[in-house]
């Protein structure tokens, strides 16, 4: 944790709009579902994963300028898809988490 | 639960210490498994395994036909994902991961998508307008280097999008001269002097702040360029506008050598004035209200700042910034750094902060 958290103060480049201090970046975690709800909104787009019809977990991703960058689309995820997202889950033990990468439902690996 | 350690990061500069983060953090256990639906993804930043992701060509085409007649217009229409750099030839150039491109080609040509990414990987895809009646035609390919772009008045144009702080400040890195700065993310330049009695104006965050550019508001200065979003120029006889994409704000800065008011009211971007010298556009503000940060100081309504913005090549854009503030530091504070012109942008987007996060939550219960 301690790492994260100084690389945070010091700014990392892969820091979002705000610092991703909330996560815990050294210890990624891979988080399957299916998506049940995907924004395409700034500052962050959020993709709400149901998890083993148990848990919704928030994904957060990169502002839609990164996505674009990307090559997402507006439909990249869709309701019903099964994907696959690693990258920081939330310190606090929510089950909120900031991808960097995402497996879509056809197999594809794009960054996010 | 984990263990509820405290923890205590000092970070040192030339003149003393820069912040002190103290944390009382609770972290709860991870519960991974594959019954859980949460696996480990091993060890380290998943920014870096992301940057690794192999580059793809999803589509390219041409619509409504590859065949058309001499004057009718075509649009190219292209996907790529997970792509470093996106060009097209001829005549196109770099453009971004996905887009579209009208047309009106006057012989056959051949146009060619090109794709870079991780691992020094190049992927091609090709298309062929067929013009009837017009045979393809050899399209030379220059390989000098662009020039900087002039105005009608002889003025460098600097209209177009530049950053973001996700580009390296390329010249700046290799030029002998000022270190990396301290204070400010990617920036260049000595630490700044605080005068006795202005250490009340050192910014000190707790651990759960989700940092100074997490809210939306108006940033200045060297924040308002440091952010992961680009920023245009629209430039004219009279006028340089400057349009940051975060947090949607924009500046106009008068260059017709009007001065500024008298006593302007105090506003989050201030009142701007700006002026050629030689080839550098040099922006004087003043009327700065006291709610936004620099880096890591608060500043007073007494704020001047003098930015210089200099296209000091095709692809470069220099920026330096003076921040004087005599309620704060002891002298002006310069910081300098460089920012990549990003033609495969035509406009940068629009930005509405619909969608933001309280993240207290995600710091501890």
């Amino acid at each position: 944790m301690g790492a994260s958290a100084v690389l945070a103060v010091l700014g990392k480049p892969a820091d979002a709009h705000h610092s991703t201090s909330m996560y815990d970046m050294d210890n990624p975690v891979t988080v399957t579902g299916t998506v049940k709800k995907f924004e395409w909104t700034n500052p962050h787009a959020f993709i709400f994963l149901d998890v083993k019809d148990k848990d919704v977990w928030e994904v957060e991703l990169m502002s839609l300028n990164h996505l674009r960058s990307y090559g997402w689309l507006r439909d990249t995820v869709k309701p019903g898809d099964v994907i696959s997202c690693t990258g920081g889950r939330a310190r606090s033990g929510v089950t909120s988490m900031i991808s960097s990468l995402i497996k879509l439902a056809d197999g594809r690996e794009i960054r996010s | 639960m984990a263990s509820g350690a405290k923890y205590f990061f000092l970070f040192g500069s030339a003149l003393g210490i820069v912040a002190v983060l103290h944390a009382q953090t609770t972290q709860a256990q991870v519960q991974t498994g594959a019954d859980s639906g949460v696996v480990s993804a091993g060890k380290g930043n998943p920014y870096r395994t992301a940057a690794t992701l192999a580059p793809r060509i999803v589509s390219f085409d041409a619509k409504p036909s590859t065949d058309i007649k001499a004057g009718e217009m075509v649009t190219l229409v292209w996907l790529a994902e997970n792509p470093t750099r996106t060009t097209i030839d001829p005549e196109i150039g770099t453009v971004s991961a996905r887009g579209s491109r009208q047309l009106t080609p006057t012989a056959t040509t051949t146009y060619t998508l090109t794709v870079r990414g991780a691992g020094d990987t190049t992927l091609t895809k090709t298309v062929t307008i067929r013009v009837a009646g017009r045979d393809a035609v050899n399209v030379a390919v220059s390989a000098a280097p662009k020039t900087i772009p002039r105005t009608p008045d002889g003025k460098p144009d600097l209209t177009g999008v530049y950053g973001s702080s996700f580009l390296p400040a390329a010249a700046n890195r290799k030029a002998e001269g000022p270190s990396p700065s301290t204070e400010a993310r990617g920036y260049y330049g000595a630490p700044a002097e605080l005068k006795p009695g202005a250490e009340k104006f050192r910014i000190v965050r707790a651990a759960d702040d989700a940092g100074p550019t997490a809210n939306c508001m108006p940033l200045i200065g060297p924040q308002a360029f440091s952010v992961p979003y680009p920023f245009q120029f629209v430039q004219n006889a009279r006028f340089v506008v400057l349009m940051h994409e975060y947090p949607g704000v924009f500046r106009l800065i008068p260059t017709d050598g009007s001065p500024h008011p008298v006593d302007p009211d105090p506003a989050w971007t201030g009142d701007s004035r700006g002026n050629w010298e030689g080839d550098t556009l040099v922006v004087d503000t003043v009327g700065f209200n006291d709610k936004t940060d620099l880096s890591v100081f608060n500043h007073s309504e007494a704020l001047h700042m003098v930015e210089r913005f200099q296209r000091t090549s095709y692809d470069t854009l220099h920026y330096e910034v003076t921040m004087e503030d005599t309620n704060v530091f002891q002298k002006p504070w310069t910081l300098s750094r460089d920012f990549n012109f990003r033609p495969e942008i035509t406009r940068i987007d629009e930005f509405v902060c619909e969608n933001n996060r309280d993240y207290g939550k995600l710091f501890k219960k």
